[in-house]
């Protein structure tokens, strides 16, 4: 299948990679169906698209590719909303602010999207954790 | 919205098992006791505002800017 984003062109995707965000994401909770998309020139990076709205897109990264670190724990309630049995089938992606200086990349360690991989429901979640913040840099000095 | 007026040590419930409770009253600010069900989230406000409007940050996509990071 193909979808046109006005940020990226076409996109192709297959329909058992819908994912669903049954909450949406925040600031768009109107939005529920995405697709993650690989950009194989901008490894490790992908592009999250919304397939309700051609202009909704984000760059995202696993953060785990630059802080090795990271540690989230699901509560009980994401758990439950992503029917999750198993760690392996939980996938943890970070958004990415762009910037025109590098150093200023950054991406949001404290709102982590969480995606089930068997059943390709998601949801971002919201960290209350002081070490982690939603403009954490890429490149560390 | 519902307004309600509590003093200190008083408290109010929402539906059966969430438990509100004003513990300390001072000079702008006020201490709040929860009790609620494990299963939901008590988030401060900002944390959602931020993560908010870092997800509209996040939609300004120029991808030659993408193209000098390379994993560490």
């Amino acid at each position: 299948m193909k979808f046109i984003s006005k940020i990226h062109g076409e996109i192709e995707y297959k329909e058992n990679e819908v994912l669903t965000f049954n909450k949406g994401i925040l600031g768009f909770t109107n939005l529920k169906k995405f697709i993650l998309s690989d950009l194989k020139e901008y490894e490790p990076f992908k592009l999250f698209h919304s397939l309700e709205d051609d202009e909704i897109g984000m760059i995202v990264v696993s953060p785990y590719e630059f802080y090795g670190n990271y540690e989230v724990k699901l509560s009980d309630e994401i758990i439950n909303h992503l029917s999750i049995k198993s760690p392996e089938e939980v996938m943890i992606i970070t958004t990415v602010t762009l910037s025109s200086d590098p150093k200023k990349i950054t991406t949001n360690l404290q709102g982590p999207i969480i995606i089930n991989n068997l059943n390709n429901m998601g949801e971002q979640i919201i960290i209350d954790n002081e070490k982690y913040n939603v403009k954490e840099p890429l490149l560390k000095e | 919205m519902l307004i309600i007026t509590r003093k200190k040590g008083e408290s109010l419930m929402i539906g059966d098992d969430i438990e509100i409770t004003i513990s300390k009253i001072d000079d702008g600010s006020v201490k709040i006791g929860i009790v609620a069900p494990k299963s939901i989230n008590i988030l401060r406000k900002e944390l959602y505002e931020q993560v908010e409007k870092e997800n509209k940050m996040a939609m300004n996509i120029n991808m030659d800017l993408l193209k000098g990071i390379k994993k560490k």
